[in-house]
């Protein structure tokens, strides 16, 4: 290893890149085929470099470890999966398996040319699957803490599989807080009120609230709670507390009470609860979840009653377990799958387009099919992202 | 023990038998014959002392936690079963799993700092600049197949504790007798969970001593013959070991891998006494000088 790094195989030895997918946070995503015997589709992730046309080693990010080694260990039908990983040339190749849809495109294309809901009986098997890959991570002590339409994968066979493991972590390290100063990439509209409140912990409730968005999502096709994010100051870089995310989930969901959630009034940012409330009538008088549930069955011409083409009545109680303010209350993926809405009406679906006449546009692929060695400018992931280096130092010490 | 360190990648490609093991390293040596006749190493553990010094040397300065140590330790003997020693700077290797470990076990150093410690540490001039460490990461994380994710035995131990009520100092004792093992093999032989139990096992019927664990060979001797009888389940111990025992012998536990443990660690508490540090420095730096050499000449 002294005289350099060298690579065991390379990219282009294995897999044709077709096109260009997407540039996300941390990296550019490429649709490739597979070569020399390989067959099928997948896509390949290449992390972003530090600094624009970087071609130095300069350590990899924590989050790019922690993504290697996650994608690594994990293997469900139900979480994308990691064909393997590729260092080459200082850049590091994720190849995960091919999914040709994901949440967000299904509901763009619902929500264009008034094509109008999801069926009801797809949203259940979406929902259903989604819920398996997450029992599995959280058994296996993995947080998402990222869950949104975006990163749910849907194969052309229609399972769902969950996606970018790029913001997960092992929640068992009981040492230090999971907070330590990460830097809260995680989008605001997906995020649970403990966060919005400044928990300093996270837990799997925050994987279920999200969940919850999610399924909202997928019955109105529209994010339930759309708030507008405050950008934290860049000189203190402190989180700012996210007023109006919280005022769109209270709008609907009313204010949290001490009697429903006894931990409320001790979350650091509890004092700006009330201030919310004040001058602002929508606040005092909440829309409440059954009546958006109800307008939203309405608008869709689902049934109100039980029925296997409705959400009905069910849907609307695990969506309030799901969004349910309390995180020790909230349900649990494990009880989620168990709840009478995935049981009702006979097995939920094992592929989500069984039975639905609807084709989904395929993932447009640009014809850019360079694996270009610079990045975009804009956001980038420092050998050092999402851990301030200033704490003190601490004397080394004995835990686990 | 959580479920999921029977699906992990450590169960599944880092879990040897003795035999396995044994073969893995004959092969490796085999394909270096040359380099490997011409400088003569120190016992393994030996080495694994001299680099657990160095690590926790490099460690110390940055406040870095005993977990984030022993994932490093456990990289470095995995890689070294991929790689044959002499073809590598061991200083360069232990720097980088140091570097990758910390960022693994969630207390991330900036490259920078880990440069400057290993500098320091071992007055290597070959430390020049920040992108050895990172070109050496490629090639630890390739080696490991990007297999980073360890389950220490720490987290049994925890569990044991509140099982059995142990004492703060049996507890710490058990603390340091797992601290100890990752200077064996025995993280490449066992899962985390019978090291635990071994060394709760251990520190319950040893009893804490001033001294640690070091030098207290007889005593585990003891405590092989309390296993023993575990294995018979008949009595004659103090009440408080006759529970473990009794609890051992109705448990799935593997009490073969127990005594396999124990007797592992025995062995390491002899060969301790007459551990030199110089020894290990001075071999390893005759095949790093001359490695060094070769590559001026070419
Ligand atoms: N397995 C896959 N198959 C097909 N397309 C994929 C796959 N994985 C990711 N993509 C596409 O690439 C995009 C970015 O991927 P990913 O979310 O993993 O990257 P990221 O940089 O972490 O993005 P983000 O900014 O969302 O965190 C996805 O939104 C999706 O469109």
């Amino acid at each position: 290893m002294f005289t350099g790094y060298q690579h065991k195989k390379r990219v282009h030895e294995r897999y044709k890149i077709i096109g260009f997918i997407s540039s996300g946070t941390y990296g550019r995503v490429y649709k490739a085929e597979g070569k020399n015997g390989r067959v099928g589709e997948f896509a390949i992730k290449k992390f972003k470099p530090d600094k624009e046309g970087e071609v130095q080693y300069t350590g990899i990010s924590q989050s790019g470890i922690r993504e290697m080694a996650l994608c690594t260990e994990l293997s469900h039908p139900h979480v994308v999966h990691t064909v393997e990983i590729i260092l080459e040339d200082k850049s590091i190749f994720i190849v995960f398996e091919y999914a040709e849809h994901d949440l967000l495109q299904i509901i763009h294309h619902h929500n264009s040319n008034q094509r109008g809901a999801i069926p009801a009986r797809t949203v259940k098997s979406i929902m259903h699957q989604l819920l398996q890959g997450l029992v599995y991570l959280h058994k296996s002590w993995v947080l998402h803490r990222d869950l949104k339409p975006a990163n749910i994968m849907v194969t052309s066979a229609g399972k769902v599989k969950i996606g970018d493991l790029g913001l997960a972590r092992l929640f068992y390290k009981p040492l230090h807080s999971l907070f330590t100063g990460d830097k809260v990439v995680v989008t605001i509209w997906y995020r649970a009120p403990e966060l919005l409140l400044g928990s300093r912990h996270y837990t799997p409730a925050i994987d279920l609230w999200s969940v919850g968005c999610i399924f909202a999502e997928l019955l109105q096709l529209r994010p339930i709670f759309k708030g507008e994010e405050l950008k934290a100051d860049p000189k203190s870089k402190a989180v700012p507390f996210q007023r109006n995310q919280m005022q769109k989930i209270v709008e609907i969901m009313g204010m949290p009470i001490k009697d429903r959630w006894p931990l409320l009034t001790s979350m650091p940012e509890y004092g700006h609860l009330s201030s919310l409330a004040a001058g602002n009538p929508r606040m005092r008088a909440p829309q409440s979840l059954e009546h958006w549930y109800e307008t939203c069955l309405r608008n869709n011409h689902w049934p109100k009653a039980s029925s296997p083409d409705s959400p009905g009545p069910e849907g609307l109680s695990l969506l309030q377990q799901l969004l349910e303010y309390d995180p020790q209350k909230r349900i649990t993926a494990e009880k989620a799958l168990l709840h009478p809405y995935f049981s009702i009406h006979g097995k939920p679906l094992e592929s989500c387009f069984e039975e639905s006449k609807i084709k989904y546009p395929v993932r447009t692929v640009s014809q850019d099919n360079e694996i270009r060695s610079s990045s975009l400018p804009g956001t980038k992931r420092s050998g050092i992202d999402d851990h301030s280096m200033g704490r003190p130092v601490k004397r080394l010490k004995q835990d686990g | 023990m959580a479920a999921s360190y029977w699906d992990s990648t450590q169960k599944k490609f880092w879990t040897f038998t003795k035999p396995q093991l044994q073969l893995v390293r004959q092969k490796l040596e085999e394909s270096d014959r040359n380099i490997v006749s011409l400088y003569p190493l120190p016992d393994r553990r030996y080495l694994s002392i001299y680099f657990y010094h160095q690590l926790s040397k490099m460690a110390r300065p940055l406040g870095i936690r005993q977990q984030a140590l022993a994932t490093a330790q456990v990289y470095v003997r995995r890689f070294y079963t991929r790689v044959e020693i002499r073809r590598t700077n061991p200083a360069l290797l232990l720097a980088t799993a140091l570097y990758v470990a910390c960022k693994m076990e969630e207390c991330p150093q900036h490259i920078r700092m880990i440069l400057g410690e290993a500098r320091h540490c071992w007055a290597d001039t070959s430390f020049t600049d920040v992108t050895i460490i990172g070109e050496c990461e490629f090639t630890l994380i390739s080696e490991l197949d990007s297999q980073l994710i360890v389950h220490h035995p720490y987290r049994s131990l925890t569990e044991l504790q509140n099982q059995f009520q142990l004492t703060q100092e049996e507890n710490s004792l058990a603390w340091s007798i797992i601290n100890d093992h990752y200077l064996t093999d025995l993280p490449l032989l066992h899962a985390p969970h019978v090291i635990a139990i071994t060394a709760m096992f251990l520190a319950v019927v040893l009893k804490p001593t001033q001294g640690g664990m070091q030098g207290s060979a007889a005593g585990l001797t003891a405590a092989m013959q309390t296993l023993g009888n575990a294995r018979n389940a008949t009595g004659g111990a103090h009440i408080r070991v006759q529970k473990l025992v009794d609890w051992l012998a109705e448990s799935q536990v593997d009490i073969e891998a127990v005594v396999e443990c124990t007797q592992e660690l025995i062995s390491l508490y002899e060969v301790w006494e007459s551990y030199s540090d110089k020894a290990c420095k001075d071999q390893i730096a005759k095949f790093v000088k001359a490695r060094g050499m070769d590559t001026r000449r070419e």
